[in-house]
């Protein structure tokens, strides 16, 4: 034990010579955290080549329906999905799947909308111009479709998909008021009722109105804003880079010849290595740390909404563990597996960037191409992010995040055994 | 010459030991990929409280040689016996009895001088009072107690060196070995080292030293093998070589048993 504090303390004291090194590990997470949640905190901007799924319920059954499904699906960036492995979609179906975070939209048109539209839009224009004699009151009756979002999805592809919808929904109002008007021109069926002052009185009110609500347990649901959801991933993304720092440290280990004396000792390695890698996962805390940190105290100055890390602060410890368990089990194998510094940095830092990406830390996976969200799967960044999201956005516990736990620890087992399975075949190889 | 250094054959025959330190026996090993075996059945045997040079050419196997002997690596075939304890079989218990001064200054470039050797001889079991002790008097002896607190990235190379000494002996091992200690030294800082390793040898310390510098070995070694191809072509007391070849100095003698042409 006194061997591996020894070890932890070496390294952390080496780490802490290393001043430019510290800046850049602790102020590049912070600076990235900082200008990406700004910049996604108050730009609205477009989403890209890729298509959204969208899950759509009609539990109507009329023509509502079919004008709706037929006006969403011309819009570019959406695909409307009516069925699920082979079943015709129910509102409870999909509200599970958005939850789950399986979809991110779900439209659920209710029982008898078409029915209520069509009435309640005679009533409206009859109103305006004087064909029947309807009560003010009766027509701000309002039809209610349903916008299912998963929290986790970010604010700018929640507002592309809910004003597609309300242009879609506006689009068939104004098709259908035209068609009444055309209708009551045509038989000149004006009536006593209608005065221009009446009319203007009475403003032309929508009545397709949309409900856009989180699906899942509300009771459980953060607040999903850029700052929740930037923040873990952000700060995941710059926990990995300390398989740079733990790489170069192993290879001037073995460059500079102090690994031939700590070799002799009568210490085994492993030990030496667990002491090495108390101190960067260590580093790797306080470096997430300090981000959450950030984005409670730092970030709301600069006028983003203040973090929420959930109601399981036992759940973010273990889950920002395997995290840094995870991402210096990378930096070991790195170190074991490279021949030069030059080697392990740059390949570390493009590694690492790369699994940033495909692991959704700079685009939701959501928006990636098919084939991309298959090969994200396989980056521990989004294993960790996922966890995050669940915990800081979807509002869940330790059990919801037992998969990503496993497969962080997983990762960390392999990469370990295989630094160890390198380390020993250069050992024997006098690498 | 060598007037300081005790010689084994001058030695009180009760107090010689009765086992040597070190037994090597037909050691081979070949790198994978390597066309020739570096170590072609090397045997050795190194007397207690001895300092034994290993000379040779460039990619005579000297290293590699260390590198068995000190554990580091392991050979294809071929026994090393340390204290009378299979290096195979009793690596465990070998390791604290051995130290070693690499060519390179392995030694953490932004730890202190006194962090360092501190670490080491943490890593050998000692601590408190015993540990700080230690490392006091590997820094007098190496006279390194002005320089203590500076790091090492900032050190001239003679005190790099006397540090890289310094945190081979922290633990007092009973057999040290020193792969050329001296490298790119002032001639202040030579003296310095050789005169610690001959105080290190009065107090008992053996030691398997290689080195290029041919006077250094005279100076120092009591016997010498010289090394070349993976097998010793020459084992013995320097001046008893040099007779039996003709030879007036250890650098003539050397030439002589390796020939003229370049290594490397």
């Amino acid at each position: 034990m006194l061997k591996l504090l020894a070890t932890f303390k070496k390294d952390l004291l080496l780490l802490w010579r290393d001043r430019v090194g510290l800046l850049v590990l602790f102020l590049m997470p912070l600076v990235l955290v900082l200008v990406v949640s700004l910049v996604q905190n108050n730009v609205l901007q477009a989403t890209g080549q890729s298509r959204i799924e969208v899950l759509f319920v009609d539990e109507d059954q009329g023509e509502l329906g079919w004008q709706v499904l037929e006006v969403m699906e011309a819009s570019p960036g959406l695909q409307l999905l009516t069925s699920h492995a082979g079943n015709i979609l129910s509102a409870e179906t999909a509200q599970a799947l958005v939850a789950s975070g399986t979809y991110q939209f779900a439209i659920v048109l209710p029982s008898g909308i078409s029915a209520q539209f069509e009435r309640d839009m005679r009533r409206q224009v009859g109103a305006l111009f004087g064909f029947g004699s309807v009560p003010a009151d009766s027509v701000a009756v309002e039809a209610q479709i349903q916008l299912l979002f998963d929290p986790a999805v970010q604010g700018v592809f929640r507002t592309a998909v809910t004003s597609s919808l309300q242009y879609a929904l506006l689009g068939l109002e104004t098709a259908q008021k035209g068609k009444l008007l055309q209708q009551a021109l045509s038989t000149q069926n004006f009536g006593g009722a209608h005065s221009p002052d009446a009319a203007s009185e009475q403003a032309p009110t929508h009545l397709l109105r949309t409900e856009a609500k989180a699906a899942g347990d509300p009771a459980r649901a953060l607040r999903p804003d850029a700052v929740q959801q930037n923040i873990p991933a952000w700060a995941l993304f710059g926990m990995f880079f300390i398989a740079v720092p733990l790489a170069g440290a192993l290879l001037r280990e073995r460059q500079e010849g102090t690994l031939r004396r700590l070799l002799i000792l009568p210490v085994p390695y492993r030990v030496l290595l667990a002491g090495k890698l108390s101190a960067y996962v260590s580093v790797c805390l306080l470096q997430f740390g300090l981000m959450l940190l950030a984005g409670r105290y730092v970030l709301p100055w600069f006028g983003t909404p203040v973090l929420e890390v959930g109601a399981h602060p036992l759940a973010v410890a273990v889950l920002v563990f395997c995290a840094a368990l995870a991402a210096c089990g990378y930096g070991l194998m790195l170190g074991t597996l490279a021949r030069s510094y030059e080697q392990a940095s740059m390949f570390g830092a493009v590694s690492v960037v790369i699994g940033a990406a495909l692991g959704g830390v700079m685009v939701p996976v959501y928006m990636m191409p098919e084939a991309m969200q298959v090969l994200s799967s396989i980056s521990p960044l989004a294993w960790g992010l996922n966890g995050f999201v669940e915990l800081f956005v979807r509002g869940g516990g330790l059990r919801d995040i037992g998969g990503n736990i496993a497969a962080l620890l997983g990762f960390f087992g392999v990469t370990a055994l295989i630094a160890l399975g390198a380390f020993k075949y250069h050992s024997r190889h006098g690498g | 010459m060598r007037a300081a250094i005790s010689d084994p054959a001058n030695r009180d025959p009760a107090k010689a030991p009765m086992q040597p330190m070190l037994r090597a026996r037909d050691l081979t090993l070949r790198y994978p990929g390597a066309s020739k075996p570096a170590l072609a059945g090397l045997s050795l045997s190194v007397e207690q409280g001895e300092i034994f040079g290993l000379l040779g050419p460039n990619g005579a196997g000297k290293s590699t040689a260390i590198g068995v002997m000190c554990t580091l690596l392991t050979a294809d075939t071929g026994e090393v016996e340390i204290c009378a304890l299979n290096l195979r079989t009793q690596k465990n218990k070998v390791r604290p009895l051995i130290g070693l001064v690499p060519q390179d200054i392995a030694l953490y470039p932004s730890l202190s001088v006194r962090e360092n050797l501190s670490y080491f001889g943490t890593l050998y079991g000692l601590k408190g009072n015993d540990l700080r002790q230690r490392v006091d008097e590997c820094l007098v002896m190496t006279g390194l107690e002005q320089h203590a607190w500076r790091r090492v990235q900032t050190c001239s190379g003679g005190i790099k060196r006397r540090a890289n000494l310094a945190a081979g002996i922290v633990h007092r091992p009973e057999l040290l070995f020193l792969d050329e200690p001296t490298v790119g030294i002032d001639a202040q800082s030579r003296h310095l080292i050789l005169s610690n390793l001959q105080e290190l040898q009065r107090a008992g310390m053996t030691m398997i030293y290689t080195t290029h510098y041919m006077e250094e070995a005279q100076q120092l070694c009591a016997r010498i093998a010289i090394m070349d191809q993976g097998q010793v072509i020459a084992q013995g007391e320097p001046e008893i070589l040099m007779a039996a070849q003709g030879c007036s100095d250890l650098q003539e003698l050397f030439l002589h048993l390796t020939g003229r042409s370049l290594r490397d």
